[in-house]
């Protein structure tokens, strides 16, 4: 499965990244975009499995992405990685589709309750 | 009344951010800040909404340089401004957007800015800072408030 990274900070896609291997899903295909609209570009070309993503980002925010994913039919499972993580927060991101939302700093067994019941 | 983060919290959200991605080591950071030099870089998110204000990182340029090389798996004197100016970005939006979270909503956190050098925001105020070292070198964490609202 391909899982599509998607954060403005190349340090933390490294991060999202290490993490991804730590928490055992080194045998995935990993891409990353810098921002939602080269995610939307990665994404319209080959479709991933799933989309990790930040919500703070320039030239289109995650949330701005998901919800342009879901109007034009893309059904993509996609989960937040973001700094931001208040109650409202989360709700706002499952109400547009996200399954999950992962806090930072996060660690592997995060990765793991909330990616393990999307990549079974 | 309002609750405004403590500088403890500050603290607990800055070792948080600093023992997941950069050090491993609960004990890495230190309280008490030594004399922060005036070669600086600082990190800035600014929040807006029910609370305005800006939440703040400044380190030491060397401090700076370890945190981006820790960051991005390098040597610290192979670290460029780029990945300086990246990974600063990114602790002030992990600690901001830790900080948010404990601040009356709903406010907007913006992306965060680094500068080379001591930030000033116009009309705004410390309301909250904690001095910390790491690897003997100074990191000042520090939650701002706009005058007005501060008032």
């Amino acid at each position: 499965m391909r899982i599509l990274v998607v954060d403005d900070s190349k340090a933390m896609r490294m991060i999202v990244v290490r993490t991804l291997q730590l928490a055992g899903y080194d045998e995935h295909e990993i891409v990353q975009a810098s921002n939602g609209r080269e995610a939307v570009e990665v994404i319209s070309q080959a479709p991933p499995g799933l989309v990790l993503c930040d919500w703070n980002m320039p030239e289109m925010s995650g949330l701005e992405l998901l919800k342009g994913l879901r109007a034009a039919g893309w059904d993509v499972p996609f989960g937040f990685v973001t700094s931001e993580a208040a109650p409202q927060m989360r709700e706002q991101a499952l109400a547009a589709g996200a399954m999950f939302l992962i806090a930072k700093p996060f660690t592997p067994e995060d990765f793991q309750d909330a990616l393990d019941p999307v990549l079974a | 009344m309002t609750y405004i983060p403590s500088a403890d919290d500050l603290e607990v959200i800055t070792r948080e951010v600093w023992t997941s991605f950069l050090d491993g080591d609960p004990d890495g950071l230190v309280p008490g800040a030594p004399e922060l030099g005036a070669e600086r870089v600082t990190g800035c998110v600014h929040l807006s909404g029910a609370y305005i204000g800006s939440i703040m990182l400044q380190c030491s340029a060397p401090a700076a340089r370890h945190a981006a090389a820790a960051l991005f798996s390098m040597q610290p004197a192979d670290v460029t401004q780029t990945e300086v100016v990246d990974a600063l970005g990114e602790l002030a939006n992990m600690v901001g957007g830790n900080v948010k979270s404990m601040l009356p909503g709903p406010s907007a956190l913006s992306l965060p800015a680094v500068v080379h050098g001591q930030l000033a925001v116009p009309g705004a105020q410390v309301v909250r800072e904690v001095g910390l070292s790491w690897r003997g070198e100074s990191l000042i964490v520090s939650l701002w408030q706009q005058a007005a609202a501060a008032a």
